[in-house]
């Protein structure tokens, strides 16, 4: 059965919280993200990459998700990341060999040195592209953040775009649900697997489907037009989205710390 | 002399690719402050009208339109829908479908913030809408979480909040149990003190007594219009395909003595189906709890309750669909532990809410043979009784057609033929009457009464108590996962009002005053 996406990113959501964390204003925090996520791959060092992670670790205790949380949710990100590391160190034979191992007389196991540095900066980066992510979704209210980038200069239009996106992913796994019992309850059989059998399921389950979609567009077309969506190039907003100065300076200085460390760290005689 | 809020002169709208016009040769004038009612049997043109009205159509449905109308004297061929948007709002059916953000303070604040208001008046605007509709204390809600009562009355504060001097709503409690449907209408009769409001419905009961004027819709005209009371004698009367021994009271559906009736006495001695501690949890709720039950040969239960009360729950969970983790099902006194769903359905025909959710081919013939040759099989299903069905639910001229451009009642009569056509022995319908006036409802009863008198059983999801009255033999009534009583229609409902399930009792003419 297909790994389900959800499976892999468990309960990737917004957790609602009241910590320095969640209350940052969405813009900072994502350009923040989007700087930490440069230094993941600017700064190709061990050390940076595991400064980076000590730092993404400070982050989730922070926003009081706290290291249990990242093990938990990020099980199945941490156990890939150990097999990247794992086909790195079977694969890559250059540099020291530091190990060498004989399993079940038979397989030769050897570890290099470059080996174990590639797959452990390519473990690192993974899991700090990862798990940064995950910390800013779980920590920012998806709303909030939207009406924040209307405000900074993103067409509303696309804005809610994704509000409305946002509103009915949930409404439509609601509606394919009920789609799938209505097929069983006219004796579509589900059980068993054979390509006429998809089809015919694939057929049943699309056309209903797109015609729900549809008909929520049509509902929703007419609901957002007849209260004046679209009438004017700009709109206002009850609610003004601002980042404090503070804000703006917190992530000037992070920024600054962040380029700063991981040059210096470049710029040590140490390989790693 | 003050300008009506609404003319309509000479209007013919007719749907390109089509040779009929929807609506033909409508004249309406809506006076400030003025509740108007438009009713009709489904498909005659009033969602036709409404989107006329809203200035949709000529712009955004293609076809021809000829004559005028105006809205507070601007003529909407010269307005789209977004420029007329301050001056008239349309409600809609789906509650679910017509918000589009996320919070409710922000769906309130949408279209004053689209209008380009300043922060204070937008704020003002929300608060006083919110306070129109009885919701101030769900402004920081999500609306995810709104019942749906709940959403409707936000849907109308979002189109208060826009200030227009005349509301149009179609069909609003259509989706709505009986407590929320009285929300909306103690909210509609608020709003028309200082608006018009134009309300498009089947159930009308509990709307003539606040209407100013009743417009009934024949075939795309209006066929009558006046004072509320008389137009409905009228309009009961061409209704019913079989008027005999019917009252056209102003209380309406509830007619005592009508030849359809089925308030028959099931046959005691032979139970279908024995239900005993039924338990079932979706995720960590708890959906069903200790329920049990026994139906017997000939049994009309009407299963009703607000929504969320468990109805559907139960009604998928004697299908297979819904798993059980308590209690047991018996079917002929056998277990249905070890059945498919696949297998219960040969016995169990279910018909869901939602039309679309259960309509998969591409012509409405093939749709309503796909159970019969799933569950019979090629040679076994019956084509010259499916045929009759289509006949008898005014299906047949369809035949060809593609099922999604049907009307949602033709939509919904066609979902139950196709139950129908391979005669289960017990008939599961969740909300059969949405979308049916009253011709149609009739052809549903009859079909549901002759399929009685075969020994069969049927389980109904009904928020009408008039219907149920008239119809059921048993009252299977829900709240909040438990089975509150079972028992016999007149029993059930004096029990219901003991309890204070005030909007559950047929008949009721109920207090819309603020409360």
């Amino acid at each position: 059965m297909a790994v389900k996406i959800q499976q892999l990113f468990p309960g990737l959501a917004y957790m609602p919280g009241e910590t320095m964390v969640h209350r940052m204003h969405p813009l900072p925090k994502l350009l923040l993200l989007i700087v930490f996520s440069i230094c993941v791959f600017a700064f190709s060092r061990i050390s940076a990459a595991l400064l980076l992670f000590l730092l993404l670790l400070l982050g989730y205790a922070c926003s009081g998700l706290g290291p249990g949380f990242f093990v938990r949710k990020l099980r199945v990100i941490l156990i890939f990341g150990l097999m990247m590391l794992l086909v790195q160190v079977i694969s890559v034979r250059q540099g020291h060999l530091l190990l060498e191992l004989v399993l079940l007389d038979t397989v030769q196991l050897q570890v290099w040195t470059a080996g174990l540095a590639a797959g452990l900066l390519m473990m690192f980066r993974f899991v700090n592209i990862i798990a940064s992510s995950y910390l800013f979704v779980s920590t920012t209210d998806p709303n909030k953040l939207v009406y924040a980038l209307m405000q900074a200069g993103l067409p509303y239009r696309y804005g809610f775009m994704i509000i409305t996106s946002l509103r009915f992913i949930p409404i439509f796994n609601r509606e394919m649900a009920i789609i799938r019992n209505a097929q069983m309850a006219k004796g579509i059989d589900m059980e068993g697997i054979s390509l006429p059998k998809v089809l015919r399921m694939t057929k049943y389950l699309l056309i209903p489907l797109v015609i729900c979609a549809l008909n929520k567009v049509d509902y929703l077309a007419i609901s957002m037009e007849s209260r004046a969506f679209g009438l004017h190039p700009g709109r206002t907003y009850l609610f003004e989205q601002i980042a404090t100065r503070k804000e703006w300076g917190f992530l000037a200085l992070s920024t600054g710390l962040l380029l700063l460390g991981g040059m210096l760290l470049m710029g040590l005689g140490y390989p790693f | 002399m003050s300008q009506a809020a609404v003319s309509v002169k000479g209007l013919t709208f007719t749907y390109q690719g089509n040779l009929v016009p929807a609506i033909s040769d409508i004249n309406l004038q809506v006076e400030p402050g003025e509740l108007i009612c438009i009713t009709g049997s489904s498909g005659c043109g009033k969602s036709t009208l409404a989107l006329c009205l809203a200035g949709f159509i000529p712009h955004h449905v293609a076809g021809e339109m000829q004559g005028s109308v105006t809205i507070n004297g601007m003529d909407t061929r010269s307005y789209s829908p977004a420029k007329l948007a301050g001056r008239i709002g349309l409600v809609q059916q789906d509650p679910e479908a017509q918000l589009c953000t996320l919070r409710v303070v922000d769906e309130v604040a949408f279209g004053p913030e689209n209008l380009g208001l300043d922060r204070a008046e937008i704020r003002e605007r929300v608060d006083w809408a919110l306070r129109m509709v009885n919701s101030g204390h769900l402004l920081n809600r999500e609306v995810y979480s709104l019942s749906g009562g709940e959403k409707q009355r936000i849907a109308i504060a979002s189109v208060l909040a826009m200030q227009p001097s005349l509301i149009i709503l179609d069909e609003p409690t259509a989706n709505l149990d009986p407590v929320g449907a009285a929300e909306v209408l103690r909210v509609i009769k608020k709003v028309d003190q200082d608006t018009s409001v134009i309300v498009i419905e089947h159930r009308l009961k509990r709307l003539l007594p606040v209407a100013d004027r009743l417009v009934m819709m024949e075939q795309g005209r209006i066929a009558a219009q006046g004072e509320p009371e008389e137009v409905y004698r009228q309009y009961s009367q061409r209704q019913y395909l079989f008027p005999v021994q019917r009252s056209p009271d102003i209380s309406g559906e509830k007619s005592a003595s009508s030849v359809l009736s089925a308030r028959q006495e099931s046959d005691k001695t032979r139970t279908v189906l024995k239900v005993r501690g039924l338990g079932i949890k979706l995720g960590d709720k708890r959906v069903l709890d200790d329920i049990s039950f026994d139906l017997y040969s000939g049994d009309i239960a009407a299963v009703m309750g607000g929504n969320g009360s468990g109805k559907t729950s139960l009604l998928l969970s004697l299908l297979g669909i819904n798993k059980i983790d308590q209690g047991s099902i018996m079917y002929h006194e056998s277990s249905l532990k070890q059945e498919k769903v696949s297998q219960r359905a040969r016995n169990m025909g279910m018909v869901f809410q939602n039309p679309n959710h259960q309509i998969f081919e591409n012509t409405v013939w093939k749709e309503a043979v796909l159970p019969s040759l799933m569950l019979l099989g090629e040679t076994a299903w019956d084509e010259a009784y499916i045929s009759r069905l289509l006949l008898e639910f005014d299906l047949l001229p369809y035949r060809q057609s593609l099922p999604f451009s049907l009307s949602l009642g033709e939509k919904k009569r066609l979902t139950l033929v196709s139950v129908l056509g391979y005669q289960p022995e017990i008939l599961l319908l969740d909300e059969p009457l949405i979308g049916q006036d009253n011709r149609r409802a009739d052809i549903f009863w009859r079909s549901v009464e002759q399929h009685r008198q075969k020994g069969g059983i049927t389980i109904m999801v009904c928020h009408d108590p008039d219907f149920v009255q008239e119809f059921c033999n048993r009252i299977l009534f829900f709240d909040q996962g438990k089975l509150l009583l079972d028992k016999p229609v007149e029993e059930g409902f004096l029990s219901l009002e003991e309890l204070g399930f005030i909007y559950y009792l047929p008949g009721e003419q109920l207090d819309l005053q603020e409360g």
